[in-house]
């Protein structure tokens, strides 16, 4: 990591301070306008920041308000794009490793842009109200925030290609379909209007039906209601490669989010070659590993653990899946597949040559003695901590309004994910941005409608209906797994396609490319169209200012659970000949307990230690010298400790208090 | 016959006067010497029955790199915790063509700190290939058809530890870890207090009061007593005190993980698998290890050596990993079995069933996440002590001087084979905490490591269980080859691919996890190529397996090719004039045949 502070802005550090110190003037000479200015100067934006554009608005705010924020790079990217963290806390005080801290994280997606404008928006508003809104500066003076606006900053600027194709991953070159050629076979947009959709085409072996309620729209025909197949799908382009596929090994890479420890996708290709094999993540974690006084992570990316927390058996949401794209994507399914051969293999009996295998037994294919199971990993959030997790939810949906959202995806290897099974801490995903609530889910619809009216115009509520997909746990789309009902697109035309396309309209964005003709190289007479790249992952910019300023709010909010452990009280006694009796009680006047109940299982949360400075040879009875609570509950819970101990009169005694998520406490005891 | 006759005289003056000028030490060992019946003097002499130190590691690589600089290359693969360099031996007759194109085997050893003597099994791999090279066919057959990289200590740091260190020597790096959540790192390790280089056991005399009391079997052991009665003597554990005044003894040593937890297949975070740390390739050593892995896609097998026990490990390291294919199977079978009889009191094992599970370690990588063929030996079995079918009987008589019961039989090796040098007696100590105390017990070089007089033994097995590995790693060939003209311009052309080893050039378990590239069957000339399919029995009538793919001047072979199997691919092809066939496999080499359709 390095601070960029020191020279390479020294300059312009002056430059900003004269500023401040020219808008301190024109404020006192009765000029309002001026610190108004100042701040537009900083957020003004038309559209999605360019990296440039976030580079410069976060140093620009690290040099004009240095004295409470500073910019680190945490790394650098292959492109050579630094991996910016904007630190806001006042340094005066508790050492800021020392206090309770909020990580913001975004943009981990490429095609997330949004979230960098929400974290952005919420280091603004912090640093912006530090002067004049006493609740925000006891937060800033108290507390830090790490505030990362953009992860994977290599993928966002792919928004800003004449070409626009909405990939997530970074630039990494990868193999996707392990052909021995790297990024062969890309989008290729036929119809020239620089958006890379995707491609219908009439095929009477194909598996999908243009949607009975919207023709823009595709669905899974279902054979059992007789519905049959007329079209394929396929993504937007040409077989660069000549291997039967269109544009199954596009450019790049790995996609941040599915890089992280817990539920981490082996072996799919945007998973990149193994965990953390990226520039960014690494990056990212290194920080949070050397950063463990971080209390609660707040993330903006594709997965929800927000609009829809998890459930009673602590299970998130099932994820809410555009088909029309999902199809697209299962064309390929097959292309790392091809080539495999049984030839000469031997449970063929076929080959010849070598012969004589007969010596060699396989006695090693069947285990001999059976071992107990090994303990797992917790895949589901622990009960305990749901009713934290579930308050966070509601102030969410109190605080935005949010309610409905575009596409999620089910979170295999997200960051959050780690945040909370790994690192132990609450930890929150959200795109950021909904859609309006539509009528028809307001109703009272327990569920039992999924499936009944296949196509139905409005989308089954979303826990029944993707069950009733079948997917795997992570609910991802596997490749090579089984299609037919059980793939993407189910029977049921369960996909969010419908009314994702509604609500994107009814709020007025351009979402969907209209269907045109082209004649395609090797398909014939083909039709382009589908979602706008970045129109389910982002809304229309004019919605970033709003957006922002709630989930500052939300962050804000956030700050102010934070477990808060103090020493409560302190009771000396003398029992006489040199020996005193210690009375010690601690107490969490925080909401959050100091370690999730997760966190304590993981062990990735230090318990609370108390610790008496005395020689161990001084205490004669009662609690160690050293005392742990894995936990100590929020809400006013205490924890009291009593020490018989040996000292001479008048002596000063220490006591010490560390929290990890809370920091250090001392009390200077005098035995009398 | 004549000419012979003449010769022999010249080659026994030569020998003669060349043994001569050696007793006069003027004149080092010659490959001219190879046939003679007397052993040639070796290049570099490197005693095999001692440890060595990091250090002295380094250096005897240092002394075979300048040795052998042909076929050596030395270099550091990155920097320990402690800024050790990781060093890393290349063995490549670059005569015979470059690394890449060529099979290599990897061995690695000592990653764990005070698992020491694969280190000392690599530098004797090493040595053996190069002494012997030119001199014994087999071994140059081997440098010269593959290439060796060979990392001796992945664990510098804790190989010092372990050699000089004041602490027991663990498995651990030293990257510093708050073993016990006080915010301190490595603040309480195990101390050397009476100087004597030894961390030994600490007891108290305590008539009467104890848990334990003096063996009757031999002073110098301690026994637990019955439930219910009393003993004279409690054990307080290691030499140590508390460094840190908690309040505790020995709490919070260096370190404080498992480096061979710390790799990407199969990887758990730490309250499933303890020593994981936070994400795999976090250390300095396994992300050194692994970028080298990473860059080397033409390793096709791995030993990684480990102590103890007396174990040919295999993967998978936890059961719910689920067994390999049948056909993966049987080629880790076939080397296990023959490792079993290369190595007596070995067994051939499955890590997580036989031995216990492992998250994430180096086995799983490079088995599962890099699709390579992968063991790891657990150096030296405590029934090497006792090795004859007599001296086993007798171990099992109760009251034999060797009778395993309490350690006896440790004590009676240790009296009169290594003459005591591994026992610490028990000796009075003042301990600052404890008071007074006796201290005593075994060396930390007496149990996980083989007396020094039998290292080489175990050197030398063990390496001639890697070599057979490294020489059954996939080696492509082609085979008879056939043109029958079917048309004008249309031919049927038959060639004949075979895999003589026993590995085969993509493992299944590589293939369905994409680790592996495809082989690949190309064709160039002149020639459009119809169709392509497979013959299942050459000599047999019938149509053979079409090929379904698009390109069919570039088959991807994603399973590749068998091992110990010749396959018959069939072309359909239009043209004239050569057609060339190459076979090309990351692991398996690249081979080609060139017929001429006419």
């Amino acid at each position: 990591m390095k601070k960029i502070s020191t020279t390479r802005s020294r300059g312009r550090q002056w430059a900003s301070r004269l500023v401040l110190l020219l808008a301190g003037f024109i404020v006192l000479a009765g000029f309002p306008g001026g610190t108004l200015a100042l701040q537009e100067e900083e957020h003004e934006s038309t559209d999605y920041r360019t990296y440039e554009q976030v580079t410069t608005m976060m140093q620009t705010m690290a040099d004009h308000h240095a004295d409470i924020a500073s910019l680190q790079s945490l790394g650098q990217t292959l492109e050579g794009r630094d991996v910016w963290m904007l630190q806001i806390g006042n340094p005066a005080g508790v050492p800021l490793e020392q206090r309770p801290a909020l990580l913001v994280a975004a943009n981990f997606e490429g095609n997330q842009l949004i979230g960098s404008e929400l974290a952005l928006a919420t280091a603004h508003h912090l640093l912006h109200e530090y002067g004049t809104d006493e609740t925000i500066k006891a937060l800033v003076d108290e507390h830090v925030f790490y505030i990362v606006p953009r992860v994977n900053p290599d993928g966002a600027e792919r928004y800003f290609a004449t070409v626009k194709g909405d990939i997530k991953k970074n630039t990494l070159p990868y193999d996707d379909d392990n052909d021995a050629r790297v990024d062969e076979d890309g989008l290729d947009d036929l119809n020239g209007d620089g958006l890379l959709t995707v491609m219908r085409v009439e095929d009477p072996a194909g598996a999908y039906m243009v949607h009975p309620d919207d023709s823009r729209l595709m669905k899974r025909a279902d054979p059992a209601k007789g519905e049959e197949g007329t079209h394929s799908v396929y993504w937007e382009g040409v077989d660069d490669d000549n291997d039967g596929f269109y544009n199954e090994d596009g450019p790049g890479g790995v996609d941040i989010n599915r890089q992280f420890q817990h539920a981490y996708p082996y072996y799919e290709a945007d998973a990149g070659p193994h965990m953390i094999s990226e520039l960014e993540s690494r990056a990212l974690l290194d920080f949070a590993i050397d950063h463990r006084n971080i209390a609660v992570v707040l993330t903006y990316g594709e997965s929800d653990n927000l609009v829809t927390a998890a459930n009673q058996r602590g299970e998130l949401g099932p994820p809410s899946t555009i088909e029309l794209r999902a199809f697209a994507e299962a064309s390929n399914a097959d292309a790392a597949r091809v080539g495999m051969y049984t030839v000469g293999r031997r449970r063929r009996g076929g080959g010849f040559g070598f012969g004589g295998f007969g010596g060699f037994g396989q006695q090693s294919g069947e285990p001999e003695r059976r071992r107990p199971p090994a303990p797992q990993p917790a895949t589901t959030v622990n009960s305990s901590d749901l009713p934290y997790l579930e308050a966070v939810s509601e102030k969410y949906k109190e605080i935005t309004g949010i309610e409905e959202l575009a596409a999620t995806r089910a979170p295999a290897g997200a960051f959050f994910e780690y945040a909370y099974f790994q690192y132990g801490v609450p930890a929150f995903s959200t795109p950021g941005w909904g859609l309006p609530a539509t009528e028809e889910e307001s109703g009272d619809r327990p569920g039992g409608g999924a499936g009944a009216d296949g196509g139905a115009a409005t989308r089954a509520p979303n826990a029944n209906a993707r069950q009733a997909m079948g997917q795997a746990p992570s609910g991802m789309m596997r490749r090579g797994a089984p299609r037919g009902r059980s793939g993407p697109g189910g029977a049921a035309g369960d996909g969010a396609d419908l009314q994702t396309l509604r609500g994107l309209e009814a709020r007025g964005a351009n979402a969907f490319v209209d269907w045109t003709p082209v004649q395609h190289p090797t398909l014939g007479a083909v039709e382009v169209g589908g979602f706008a790249p970045y129109a389910l992952s982002n809304p229309d910019f004019a919605m970033a200012e709003e957006l922002g300023a709630k989930h500052a709010e939300f962050a804000i909010y956030l700050t102010s659970l934070f477990p808060e452990v103090r020493i409560a009280s302190t009771e000396v006694v003398a029992e006489g000949g040199g020996v005193f009796k210690i009375t010690a009680e601690v107490e969490n006047v925080g909401f959050l307990p100091t370690a999730l109940a997760h966190g304590v299982r993981a062990r990735a949360v230090n318990p609370v230690m108390v610790q008496l400075q005395i020689p161990p040879e001084d205490l004669i009875s009662g609690d160690p010298k050293t005392s742990f609570f894995p936990s100590l509950d929020g809400s006013g819970s205490r924890e009291s400790l009593t020490w018989i101990i040996q000292g001479d009169d008048g002596a000063e005694i220490e006591l010490l208090l560390r929290s990890q998520k809370s920091g250090t406490q001392t009390a200077t005891l005098t035995l009398r | 016959m004549k000419a012979n006759t003449r010769t022999i005289p010249k080659a026994v003056i030569g020998a003669v006067a060349l043994s001569l000028l050696i007793f006069a030490g003027s004149v080092p060992g010659n490959l001219a010497w190879s046939q003679e019946a007397s052993d040639p003097q070796h290049t570099v002499e490197v005693p095999w029955n001692r440890w060595m130190d990091y250090g002295e590691v380094v250096s005897t690589m240092e002394r075979f790199a300048e040795a052998w600089p042909e076929f050596l290359t030395l270099e550091s693969i990155g920097t320990s915790h402690g800024g050790r360099e990781i060093m890393l031996m290349r063995i490549n007759n670059p005569s015979t063509g470059t690394e890449l194109s060529k099979a290599a085997m990897y061995i690695e050893a000592n990653i764990h700190g005070n698992e020491i003597q694969g280190g000392e099994t690599s530098l004797y791999t090493i040595w053996y290939l190069m002494e012997n090279y030119g001199r014994v066919e087999k071994i140059t057959q081997l440098v010269d058809e593959r290439v060796f990289y060979i990392i001796p200590c992945v664990n510098p740091d804790g190989r010092d530890y372990f050699m000089h260190g004041t602490g027991q020597g663990s498995r651990t790096g030293h990257v510093p870890v708050d073993d016990d959540n006080d915010g301190l790192f490595d603040e309480d390790p195990a101390d050397d207090m009476n100087g004597n280089g030894v961390i030994e056991t600490i007891r108290k005399y305590v008539p009467g009061q104890g848990t334990h009391r003096i063996s009757h079997l031999d002073s110098r052991l301690m026994e637990e007593v019955p439930p219910g009665e009393k003993g004279d003597w409690i054990v307080l554990g290691r030499e140590g005190t508390d460094d840190d005044g908690d309040g505790r003894v020995n709490e919070d040593s260096v370190g404080g993980y498992d480096p061979n937890r710390n790799f990407a297949a199969d990887w758990e975070p730490n309250y499933i698998q303890r020593g994981a740390m936070d994400y795999p390739f976090q250390l300095p050593a396994t992300r050194a290890v692994n970028d080298f892995l990473m860059a080397h896609p033409n390793i096709a097998g791995v030993q990684t050596y480990h102590n103890s026990g007396g174990m040919i490990l295999r993967p998978p390291g936890s059961e719910y990993r689920g067994e390999f294919t049948a056909e993966d199977l049987e080629a880790y079978d076939a080397l296990g079995e023959t490792g079993e009889r290369l190595l007596p009191f070995y067994e051939y094992m499955i890590l997580w069933n036989d031995l216990y599970t492992v998250h994430g370690g180096v086995l799983d990588w490079t088995a599962d996440g890099l699709g390579i063929i992968s063991f790891s030996n657990e150096l030296w079995n405590g029934g090497q002590y006792f090795t004859s079918p007599d001296l086993k009987e007798d171990q099992q008589d109760p009251f034999s001087p060797i009778t395993p019961r309490q350690g006896v039989a440790n004590l009676f090796f240790d009296d009169l084979l290594e003459f005591g040098n591994e026992y610490v007696e028990w000796a009075p100590f003042d301990h600052p905490v404890y008071g007074q105390v006796e201290m005593g017990g075994w060396k930390k070089t007496r149990g996980r490591l083989p007396p020094r007089f039998m290292q080489e033994e175990l050197a030398h097995r063990n390496m001639a269980f890697t070599l057979y590995q490294a020489d059954e790693m996939p080696m492509m060939k082609v085979g008879e080859t056939s043109v029958e003209k079917v048309d004008d311009d249309v031919y049927r052309v038959r060639i004949d691919l075979s895999n003589p080893k026993i590995a085969p050039t993509v493992l299944e378990a590589a293939a369905q996890n994409k680790v592996v590239p495809p082989d690949l069957i190309v064709v160039e000339g002149d020639v459009d190529v119809l169709n392509a399919g497979w013959v299942e029995n050459k000599f047999a009538p019938g149509a053979n397996l079409r090929i379904d793919q698009h390109d069919l001047k570039r088959i991807m072979v994603r399973n590749g090719h068998p091992g110990r199997v010749t396959r018959t691919l069939e072309y359909l092809v239009r043209g004239d004039g050569d057609m060339t066939v190459r076979y090309v496999s990351v692991k398996g080499g690249t081979v080609e045949a060139t017929v001429e359709l006419n």
